[in-house]
């Protein structure tokens, strides 16, 4: 008898685990929308659940997350490569693991601890990110872990610390969008990234409230705004200095505020007055009166909210951006009173979390600093391990990539959840520098772009097979249940984990592989941190509908709201900053003439492996495109839904044109979901924030042209290899 | 490592904005330095004068940089001193107190004076300026113009140029009649066209500013105090205060008496170093180029470079010179030029779109595809964008409108009837009006149903109500 297809031998093992319908979260963004999974004819189906995130609302992400689930192309087997050039084969858990750890072992061996790396996601359960940090700690004893929560929000994160003291995305729960009388949302395409969240906003608008939207776009979110602000791509901090210096003239600052709850308000009034509205109009494209609007209505409003999202944050002054806009928001003294705040609208489904557990370079669970020698010693204890074992400060994301197989670079890397080939700037530099690895393993529901060069590929369980708390972008820990067995061949990334670092010689410090036990240790070391989760536990969790850390004991209620009385620094107070406004690291020039800028679309997810693999969604969004105005189009004498090439200094794609009367004439749009020759990211410029080692993802100069349609170019020879 | 010391001479806009940038390449471990300024305070910005005089914005918001900010980044700062003369050869500084600094390095920031044209009776019988005569500079001189203006009837601004009319619109302000005085047949001649001179002119009557123009001012009347104007064709007008705007004169004494190369300001190379290496000029005293900047953007690009140059931070740093694109804001009246106002080149091509009843004209010279010069009179909203253009000399959308109108994003509404099956009623969930039509055909009549079925309304719930009102036109069929 033949073998089974894949698909049959999926089905087969979807068995439910004990009951016929399970409550838990949607795989993707960081709303974390609460969905029940109820056992259909065909396997899981989704059904909508009224919880706070989404009152039932979803996507149709979250609508079809469960294909997921039934994917032919799901890995079910490791794969190893038995020479660098040569085909993945099948192999057992054993082999596979044995190379993992031999590859790891190799580098360390011959060219010292640091030598091996790690990588992981923002996708990641709590438990996944800490039991990943403490292999990297205690079993690999490498500084070398970073993650692709870098390429996110670590603007914002890095922002909020120096001016709160404290990083939680949005320290207010999301029920206040519904009531603040005034928003500013600043680079964040809601309405597509994570559309259930427009229920709050038009509630909102609703309840007599004003949205106002900045962005290079009119994006669907800035169809909903009662003002729009068409920014020139990377002007934001200009923008939020010009408003200030007009809040400033027409005295609507809240000095009162200012001197109660701040510090260094001094400097930045003195910043501010060389942003006078004129100049501050050349440099954003943005109208004098429409600014002056913008700052009347946030400041008159009893209540406002500034929030910010890729936008401003994914720039090589990422962070200081968030600061111009934080400054703002102190100013018209709209923080740290309920109703009003600044907020981070962080994107990836773990993103909070995965921030904050020790899978950053510079970071210890709780929110620690790796170069803090009580937090040190708080984790050696936990750890059961010499403080003096636990490395220091290692590479950031870009910074680890871009330096693989170097002599001080990372020799052998281990990839958790993240297509790094499809998601870092300057992706085609990313890739030689993977394929320059003597050792490359990736962790992976699929065979992403990223795990197609690896020397061994481990499958992975996934979101509905397994448990674990995510946190969402309000700072809510939330139950991942699992509503249905794994198939066969696959483990969960714990299980990995815990094998590794048998095989490592730390079977006793990851003698534990199930998400409970792990949350256990995980709450203990979290006891006393910033993001303090010892307080909580998996029925609390369930039962309250999530709990907002910090929760410091199981008595402790949570906490929603931070700052109504003082912020996290040590006075007390929240720090203004006097950030200025400086170009983009690439402006566009003779050559390259347009900005290009990139995010997301709908039905696509990150670097779309998961989604790509969605029929209903690939029939929605099939393949990338460049976003363009008719108007310069027709300049360039460039037709809609044509292929053209779009190049930057860094690489060139091949993409279709479409055309939108939205976008800025002076700039192009691409989405970033897709690898081979549509990869905005070959285009990308990674040009990093010296504080958060953010890359310039939002800004670069880029050229559009009719691709030559005699002789193959470059771009064209890597479009029929990728889609082969 | 001993530090060098470095003198500014010059506490404006160009020289304090210069020492920051001197401070930010970490200057402050290479140089001591010594900044002498005439006025009494730290530096202010002075494009903002005109609002402190129209009253639209507070004083003390101006500072860039208060007194403190000087102690605290280690700058010696010497208010009300001027420098008298410098000794080359000794390289050493004569300040009007008296005092002897000396210098490794020495920068030029001097700045401007307002240049007033000869006329009789400027001054008193004993050679003081005349009480109601002002120039408008300084931040003190703003406080005397508001001052002295509240107690007038009949104010004169003798110049029809940019400051002149900022200043005629303050004093407005103070409850006098206003009157500007220009030699020209038109407002801003250097920066206008006929049509927008004329326009300009009109929303300053409006405003109820008396214009008069081609006229030349002879005498200023009145023995003790400003009585009137006398102009060179006989006539005259009776006022009580005058303020002279007929532009700027580079400071630049001192440095053609210590033997700097001088033509119509200080001569500086690419990196604002002067005939004397180690001497710099920087803002309205320094020429590059055959040309002298008297805007801010120019200045603070020169500041960058000299900064680079002298800390070595980039020994390659030049100043290739600048695009001049200005914005003049008279409340009732919004203008925005840049570049030529007229087209000069047969390459060149004027787009106009004039609507002189509404008081709104837009010219636009494009040479070769970029955008050379502009006019925007009365809605000034596209220019922001337009200034980018012109400053980058970036390509231009091929429909000119969109340079003209903002015309981007308006959703066009239309019918439920003239919307296209291929419409998208629910963004969430990507479900079309021909979705929700074949639904409701195939005998879904519920609302609430043909949610279910379709998932419409399923996400975020926004397009409920559309939703519902195409059930029921699917419905009625």
């Amino acid at each position: 008898m033949s073998p089974l297809p894949p698909a049959q031998k999926l089905g087969a093992i979807q068995i439910p685990i004990e009951a016929k319908s399970t409550d838990t979260h949607c795989p993707y963004c960081a709303l974390q929308c609460g969905m029940t999974l109820v056992q259909g004819e065909a396997g899981l189906e989704v059904t909508p659940r009224d919880f706070p995130t989404n009152k039932g609302g979803l996507c149709r992400k979250g609508w079809t997350s469960t294909q997921l689930l039934r994917n032919r192309e799901r890995l079910t087997t490791p794969l190893v490569r038995d020479r660098k050039d040569g085909p993945l084969r099948e192999a057992s858990w054993e082999e596979a693991l044995d190379r993992v750890a031999q590859g790891l072992m190799k580098a360390q061996n011959r060219y010292g601890l640091d030598a091996a790396g790690i990588f992981g996601g923002g996708g990641l359960t709590n438990e996944k990110c800490y039991w990943l940090g403490k292999f990297a700690r205690v079993a690999l004893n490498t500084s070398n872990i970073d993650y692709n929560g870098r390429f996110c929000m670590s603007s914002a994160a890095g922002a909020g610390i120096k001016a709160f003291g404290i990083d939680r995305g949005m320290p207010f729960p999301l029920e206040d969008i519904a009531t603040a009388e005034a928003i500013l949302l600043v680079g964040s395409n809601a309405a597509e990234t994570m559309p259930p969240i427009m229920q709050y906003f038009d509630e909102q608008k609703r309840n007599g409230g004003k949205l106002i939207v900045a962005d290079p776009r009119v994006t669907k979110t800035a169809e909903e705004a009662t003002l729009h602000l068409q920014l020139t791509p990377g002007s934001d901090i200009a923008l939020a200095l010009g408003m200030l210096h007009i809040a400033t003239r027409e005295r609507l600052l809240d000095y009162s505020f200012i001197a109660s709850r701040t510090n260094g308000y001094r400097d930045v009034q003195r910043v501010v007055a060389g942003y006078w509205p004129e100049r501050v109009e050349q440099l954003t494209g943005v109208s004098i009166e429409k600014m002056t609007e913008a700052v009347r209505i946030l400041a008159e409003a009893k209540t406002a909210l500034i929030l910010t999202a890729r936008g401003p944050e994914q720039q090589s002054k990422g962070v200081e951006t968030v600061l111009s806009f934080i400054n703002l928001a102190l100013a018209l003294g709209k923080v740290g009173k309920k109703g009003s705040g600044y907020g981070c609208l962080t994107g990836q489904g773990n993103g909070q979390g995965g921030r904050e557990h020790g899978q950053k370079a510079d970071q210890l669970p709780g929110y620690r600093k790796i170069d803090d020698p009580k937090a040190r010693a708080h984790m050696a204890k936990v750890w059961g391990v010499e403080e003096k074992s636990i490395p220091g400060i290692g590479r950031s994301a870009y910074e680890l990539l871009s330096t693989l197989g170097e002599t001080n670079g990372v020799r052998a890397l281990f990839i958790m959840g993240s297509n790094v080939v499809v998601s870092s700037p300057n992706a085609n530099l990313v890739r030689q520098k993977l394929q320059s690895l003597d050792f490359l393993c990736v962790a992976d529901l699929f065979l992403s772009e990223t795990a197609e060069l690896a020397d061994v590929v481990l499958p992975s369980t996934q979101w509905a097979e397994e448990e674990g708390t995510m946190t969402n972008l309000e700072g809510r820990v939330l139950r991942r249940k699992q509503a249905q067995l794994p198939p066969v061949g696959a483990k969960t990334d714990l299980e990995i984990l815990s094998a590794l670092a048998e095989k490592l010689g730390f079977k006793n410090r990851f003698a534990i592989s199930k998400p409970a036990e792990v949350f256990e240790e995980f709450r203990q070391a979290t006891a006393g941190g910033v993001a303090d989760y010892s307080g909580m536990t998996y029925e609390r969790i369930e039962n309250e509908d999530g709990v907002f850390w910090p929760c410091a004991s199981e008595e402790h209620p949570g906490t929603p709201r931070l700052f109504l009385d003082k912020f996290n620094t040590p006075d007390g107070r929240a720090r203004f900053h006097a950030v200025e406004y400086s170009p983009a690291a690439e402006m566009p020039c003779n050559e390259f003439p347009f900005y290009l800028t990139t995010g997301r679309v709908m039905a696509q997810y990150q670097s779309g492996t998961q989604t790509r693999r969605v029929p209903d969604l690939c029939d929605a969004s099939p393949r990338a495109f460049v976003e363009i105005h008719p108007s310069m189009a027709s300049r360039y004498g460039l037709f809609d839904g044509e292929l053209v090439k779009v190049s930057s200094r860094r690489g060139e794609v091949l993409v279709e044109t479409r055309f939108s009367f939205s976008i800025r004439p002076d700039t192009l749009f691409m989405p970033f979901h897709w690898g081979g020759a549509g990869c905005a990211n070959l285009l990308t410029n990674p040009a990093l924030d010296p504080t958060s080692r953010m890359p310039e993802f939002k800004v670069c100069a880029a050229r559009i042209e009719a691709p030559n349609p005699f002789g193959s170019t470059e771009a064209a020879t890597v479009a029929v290899g990728e889609n082969s | 490592m001993t530090k060098r010391k470095l003198v500014v001479i010059g506490n404006g806009m160009a020289g304090a904005r210069t020492v920051e940038e001197i401070l930010k390449r970490g200057g402050s471990n290479q140089f001591q330095i010594t900044m002498l300024g005439e006025e009494p305070h730290g530096n202010y910005n002075r494009i903002l004068l005109s609002s402190v005089l129209n009253g639209s914005q507070d004083a003390k918001d101006i500072f860039l940089n208060p007194l403190d900010w000087y102690e605290e980044n280690n700058v010696e700062l010497r208010t009300g001193v001027r420098a008298e003369s410098i000794d080359r050869e000794a390289k050493r500084v004569l300040g009007s107190d008296g005092a002897e600094i000396e210098y490794d390095q020495l920068i030029f920031a001097t700045g401007s004076r307002p240049f007033v044209p000869p006329m009789e009776g400027l001054t008193t019988e004993s050679g003081e300026t005349k009480p109601g005569v002002f120039v408008f500079r300084t931040l003190e001189d703003c406080r005397k113009i508001a001052g002295y203006a509240t107690k007038c009837r009949r104010a004169a601004v003798i110049g029809g140029g940019l400051l002149g009319l900022e200043a005629a619109r303050g004093l407005i302000n103070y409850g006098c009649e206003v009157h500007v005085i220009h030699l020209m047949p038109r407002l801003m001649e250097v920066q206008l066209d006929d049509p927008a001179g004329a326009m300009l002119k009109a929303s300053m009557v409006n405003m109820g500013v008396r214009v008069h123009l081609e006229k030349s001012t002879k005498v200023v009347l009145g023995e003790e105090m400003v009585t009137g104007l006398q102009f060179s064709d006989g006539t005259t007008l009776p006022c009580d205060m005058v303020v002279v705007s007929c532009g700027i004169k580079p400071n630049v004494e001192l440095a053609r008496e210590c033997g700097l190369t001088v033509e119509r300001a200080i001569a500086v190379d690419d990196q604002m170093r002067t005939s004397d290496p180690s001497i710099y000029a920087v803002g309205e005293c320094a020429q590059h180029r055959g040309r002298v900047y008297g805007l801010v953007a120019p200045l603070w690009e020169q500041g960058k470079v000299l900064a680079d140059a002298i800390t070595n931070v980039n020994p390659n740093a030049a100043y290739r010179g600048s695009k001049i694109a200005t914005k003049l804001k008279v409340m009732g009246c919004d203008l925005a030029v840049m570049g030529t106002h007229t087209a000069t080149d047969e390459r060149d091509e004027e787009i106009v779109w004039s609507e002189p009843k509404k008081g709104r004209y837009k010219k636009l010279v494009i040479r070769d595809d970029k955008l050379v010069g502009a006019i925007l009179v009365g809605d000034t909203s596209r220019a922001g964008d337009l200034m980018q253009l012109f400053e980058r000399e970036a390509p231009l959308p091929d429909d000119r409108e969109n340079l003209l109108f903002d015309l981007a994003g308006a959703p066009q509404s239309s019918t439920l009837h003239d919307m296209p099956d291929t419409a998208q009623i629910c963004n969430c969930n990507g479900v079309t009006k021909g979705t929700l039509k074949k639904c409701v055909l195939n005998g879904t009549h519920d609302a609430d149903a043909v949610m279910r079925a379709t998932r419409a309304g399923m996400g975020c719930g926004s397009c409920r109500k559309l939703v519902k009102e195409v059930v029921q036109w699917a419905q009625a069929g």
